[in-house]
């Protein structure tokens, strides 16, 4: 399949490079995912998208960049792609969740940066990421330090708009939230030449509401006893909902949920019955990260639920379809969008109730708090996360890690171990 | 598990998608994968097959005239225990 070396060519890429990861790409998905038994088989329109990653949805982007459009490229699930798609416009995700990028980014961050940075940094530097090449403007938030500093390096050669994330919940913080909205509305009108009418947010606001909605009945299906899908293939289709068409992503994961649905009433489960279920939170885990997911359910361990932004936190709360002026659906935005709970908040004790509440929710029998080396807001907090959690009585263990497999076996020990407690 | 995995490899996305569409139809199982690099250097998608499906597999490509560089087979190398990630 090499029909696309032209377009990655033609893209400015380093093929060579890249080819070193096309080369590792397949054995680490056969090992997690065509190791499992009885997956679903509507997994299979997921492992077509992860399969030509860098070449369909690319070649899509590009074919809309043909007839006029822009791309936009977002790293973080505060930004509202709402806003992008009611300028006919096309949000999507950026590469870094691989080892593979970390490199490239420590030429020119420090070290002790949180690897999800420094790949997003290394992909679009070496050249080995189509979507970073595609993108006609990156759009940043404030979320994190390494971040704001990383908007400096990566805006040197395309254009990148950062948007100015309150860090507390005060009303006046959501009204400054709406603010920044209504500016990158602005900053979107302008570079697109597309306005974004009432009309067109109410129609992008239920495209992105139909995502949401879809994701939220995959992971109820996560919450039966009968547990119908692996934690390993929820995370993959969390994590390509970054990266897919928003409308063909929602068809094809309701389809996925008609076959959900019907294994739970056949009592059809991936795991054995009393098989430990494990809630991740902490840190996102962007593709193709699927290092812990794998040891915990090749460790005697099931994940069904992820307190993350590549989890929960990207599909829960929906914003309101009622309102009818661009100012009020700016405000309903805001006020979904600033729902979510990130350590980068202070105080911050929504996410506490969001990980009790869902430890509940999906029958969790203990939680691991995973934390990508040198994030530092959400490393302080598991501090608070883990006390609350001891005090509700809900086993833990913390864990830092990075994208690397040296670490691997040190997990697998830890987990196992920490499973073989929960059995006990 | 066979020791030895068959898969279909593809010029395109596309002629895979019609394969996969077609075997479907025919209750034939096929699995959407990356293609093992043991199979082939390029990137892209590939169809896991059944040994005993072979037949079946190749009519089908025949009678809707669907292009495949190859079927390949390859020694199955799956070991979730690897911890070899990418």
């Amino acid at each position: 399949m090499a029909d696309y070396r032209k377009m990655w060519e033609d893209l400015g890429m380093d093929v060579e490079m890249h080819d070193q990861l096309c080369a590792v790409l397949p054995q680490a998905f056969g090992d997690v995912y065509l190791s499992q038994e009885n997956r679903p088989e509507g997994m299979d329109y997921y492992n077509m998208v992860v399969a030509d990653i860098h070449g369909i949805r690319p070649a899509e982007l590009i074919e809309h960049q043909k007839k006029g459009g822009k791309v936009f490229g977002t790293f973080c699930v505060y930004v509202p792609d709402e806003i992008v798609f009611a300028a006919d416009a096309i949000a999507t995700g950026l590469c870094g969740g691989s080892q593979f990028w970390v490199p490239g980014g420590e030429k020119v961050l420090p070290k002790n940066t949180c690897p999800l940075i420094k790949a997003s940094v290394g992909a679009r530097l070496d050249r080995t990421c189509p979507f970073f090449r595609i993108a006609d403007m990156y759009v940043g938030e404030t979320t994190c330090d390494g971040k704001k500093k990383a908007w400096e390096i990566l805006g040197e050669d395309v254009p990148v708009h950062v948007m100015d994330l309150p860090q507390m919940k005060r009303a006046k913080d959501i009204k400054a939230w709406a603010e920044e909205i209504a500016e990158f509305k602005n900053v979107v009108e302008e570079f697109t030449g597309n306005s974004v009418t009432a009309e067109k947010l109410a129609e992008s606001i239920k495209l992105i509401n139909g995502k949401r909605k879809a994701l939220e009945r995959l992971y109820e299906t996560r919450k039966n006893d009968t547990l119908p899908i692996s934690g390993c293939d929820a995370l993959l289709i969390s994590q390509i909902a970054f990266y897919d068409d928003p409308g063909r992503f929602t068809q094809m994961t309701n389809a996925l949920c008609d076959e959900l649905e019907q294994r739970i009433k056949d009592g059809v489960s991936v795991v054995p019955a009393g098989t430990k279920r494990i809630m991740l939170t902490g840190t996102p885990l962007a593709i193709p990260n699927w290092k812990l997911h794998n040891i915990v359910e090749t460790s005697g361990g099931a994940v069904v639920c992820e307190e993350m932004c590549t989890g929960t936190r990207y599909f829960e709360n929906l914003v309101d379809e009622t309102k009818t002026t661009v100012e009020e659906q700016i405000t309903a935005l805001a006020e979904r969008y600033m729902n979510i709970n990130c350590a980068c908040f202070t105080p911050n004790e929504g996410r506490i109730d969001d990980i009790l509440r869902l430890a509940k929710e999906y029958k969790v029998d203990g939680i691991i708090d995973v934390n990508l080396k040198f994030c530092n807001l959400y490393d302080t907090e598991g501090y608070l996360v883990e006390r609350a959690l001891k005090e509700a009585g809900i086993p833990v263990l913390g864990i830092e890690t990075d994208y690397t497999d040296s670490d691997a076996q040190q997990l697998r020990t830890r987990v196992s171990a920490f499973i073989e407690m929960l059995n006990n | 598990m066979p020791k030895i995995q068959h898969y279909v490899l593809f010029p395109n996305h596309d002629n895979g998608m019609r394969l996969y569409k077609e075997l479907k139809k025919l209750g034939v199982r096929a699995t959407i994968a990356p293609t093992p690099r043991a199979a082939s250097k390029c990137c892209g998608i590939s169809l896991l097959i059944e040994e005993k499906d072979i037949d079946t597999i190749q009519a089908c490509i025949d009678e809707h005239g669907i292009e495949i560089l190859k079927i390949a087979a390859i020694e199955r190398d799956i070991n979730p225990k690897r911890d070899r990630y990418c």
